[in-house]
């Protein structure tokens, strides 16, 4: 018995290590250098206050937001029917939804934006709204989990047949009670698609677009201490919002649970 | 009377209804995800004059810098995937035996941070991190070791495999962590009254059972590894030459059409690799589920 608690202490304790210096070490590191003087001189904000007063900075956040935001509406909006119907009655398109909602994941992005180059007609190239749609695509493969696990955790059909029976129209029924009963897994859908879509970097810049994660990589040739700032501050600003998201769609399950 | 007909015309096709629901969906899949990938397709299979040719996929067979692009793109996949996948196991089994309750969340949670962590910020804190005059570098060189002293800069290809480990790692934690849990005590109980010792049970139960799932974790992270571009391109500016990031550079302002339909031929193989990638996968996780429903 001794043996073996003294084995657990030391497995324990090499994995909180090993987990520090590889994971912790750097974030903390990064900190603190973004907060020093350059050349040593002590600690200061310098580096934030700098990206401040660059050109663009508000502007491609701005433009980041408005993307972000739209593509998580317009992720929503496609996938919730969509869902809701895979799970009532459309259960023989499942697999085919599923393997395609899997793409974004396989085909690499490098490629996907390649081909949206040539694809894509021209009134939409012209577009820096174009991006978003891309954005939706790349989102797909964790909206289907996220709406798939609460749709399955709620009793769909009852709730469905009540709501029709009362009267109720289809979209009367999604919106009024669907919508409120899978709310969690909604969130996090949409947070997740809004923080995807807040990095993505890749199509992009492949583009020609300008959003805040090429503008930081431009502005990164000026002033690496900025762009560094930068980084931690989206770095911490995305734990930050995933932990929400975390706390949200636990939530929405242990909710979904308790309804049932 | 017509519209009468034609509905049950409709109805008694099944299909045709049943498929409605799903419209929205198919035309937007189709048009921002297939479509490219159709479009990119054909343009690899075309010449400057617009001709069908094969002569795009040339320089990625016969050697050259394109090849080894390739070599390089799936060196690093492969030594990254390897690296993240034996930490990130580790982690898992550590986390699933022993670590318990809120505490488990916390831990998860973060995992999740860290495995979407990769892109352009993550980059530039590894620079601030492990650069010339980065802390940890100094905090290393500090403690006797300084790892500037032989080839190593951040900026390199071991920089890049040393950033994609770190979000490698955490998503082989999210991934592997179900398998591990899905081990019953029952395997481990009967092993042990038919007289086996604790290594006995790992050689012939535990990794047997383990193996197809931390194949599938493998091949998950190897995908991962094989096309990611923005935190490679933001710390090397290019100079580690991934696929991803040649075709960047051969489409990036480059209004030729050799390169862009070269590029395309690039973009092409990439998706060639990746779905080989994607059978391994699905036979790995084929292979899992046969234990999952005992």
């Amino acid at each position: 018995m001794r043996i073996s608690s003294l084995q657990k202490w030391f497995i324990v304790g090499f994995a909180s290590l090993l987990g520090f210096t590889l994971f912790i070490l750097p974030v903390i590191a990064s900190s603190i250098y973004s907060f020093q003087e350059p050349g040593d001189k002590g600690y200061t904000f310098k580096s934030y206050t700098w990206l401040l007063d660059q050109d663009g900075f508000f502007s491609s956040m701005g433009t980041s937001l408005k993307l972000a935001v739209l593509a998580g509406v317009i992720n929503i909006s496609l996938m919730v029917p969509t869902m809701v119907y895979l799970n009532l009655k459309g259960q023989k398109f499942k697999s085919l939804v599923d393997f395609i909602c899997i793409l974004p994941l396989v085909i690499p992005v490098v490629s996907l934006a390649i081909g949206a180059q040539n694809a894509m007609p021209s009134f939409l190239q012209n577009s820096q709204y174009e991006l978003v749609f891309f954005f939706v695509i790349i989102g797909l493969p964790f909206t289907y989990r996220t709406l798939d696990t609460s749709l399955q955790a709620i009793s769909l059909k009852t709730l469905v047949e009540a709501s029709r029976s009362l009267g109720a129209s289809w979209i009367r029924t999604i919106i009024r009670v669907i919508v409120p009963a899978i709310r969690g897994g909604i969130t996090g859908a949409l947070f997740l698609t809004f923080a995807l879509s807040i990095g993505e970097y890749t199509i992009t810049s492949l583009l020609h677009w300008e959003t805040f994660p090429t503008w930081t990589v431009v502005a990164s040739q000026q002033n690496i201490l900025g762009a560094i700032a930068l980084s931690v501050f989206s770095f911490v600003g995305a734990i930050a919002l995933l932990s929400i998201i975390a706390l949200f769609s636990k939530k929405g399950v242990r909710q979904a649970e308790a309804e049932k | 009377m017509g519209v009468v007909k034609a509905q049950r015309r409709v109805r008694s096709r099944g299909l045709g209804t049943d498929v409605l629901p799903l419209l929205p969906f198919l035309f937007f899949t189709g048009f921002f995800l297939l479509w490219p990938v159709i479009a990119v397709t054909l343009k690899s299979f075309k010449g400057n004059d617009n001709e069908w040719t094969l002569e795009n996929f040339r320089p990625i067979i016969h050697g050259g810098p394109y090849f080894h692009s390739f070599i390089v793109s799936i060196k690093l996949a492969l030594i990254t995937a390897s690296i993240g996948s034996i930490i990130g196991a580790f982690f898992a089994f550590v986390i699933v035996t022993y670590v318990r309750g809120r505490f488990k969340n916390v831990l998860d949670s973060i995992s999740a941070v860290f495995a979407n962590s990769g892109g352009v910020p993550l980059a530039f804190m590894f620079i601030a991190a492990f650069g010339t005059n980065g802390l940890a570098t100094k905090f290393v060189r500090f403690l006797g070791y300084d790892i500037y002293a032989g080839k190593f800069t951040i900026f390199s290809f071991t920089g890049v495999v040393l950033v994609y480990t770190f979000f490698q790692a955490p998503l082989m934690i999210l991934v592997f962590q179900p398998a591990i849990s899905g081990m019953r005590k029952e395997w481990r109980e009967a092993s042990t009254n038919l007289g086996a010792s604790a290594i006995t049970y790992w050689r012939r139960v535990g990794i047997p059972i383990l193996l197809p799932p931390f194949i599938g974790a493998f091949f998950l992270l190897f995908a991962g590894g094989f096309s990611a571009y923005a935190t490679a391109r933001a710390l090397t500016s290019g100079t580690v030459s991934i696929v991803p990031i040649v075709i960047g550079a051969l489409v990036d302002g480059n209004t030729q059409a050799s390169q862009t339909n070269l590029g395309a031929s690039l973009a092409v193989g990439m998706i060639v690799v990746a779905l080989v990638i994607m059978i391994g996968y699905v036979w790995a996780q084929k292979r899992s589920a046969r234990w999952r429903q005992l």
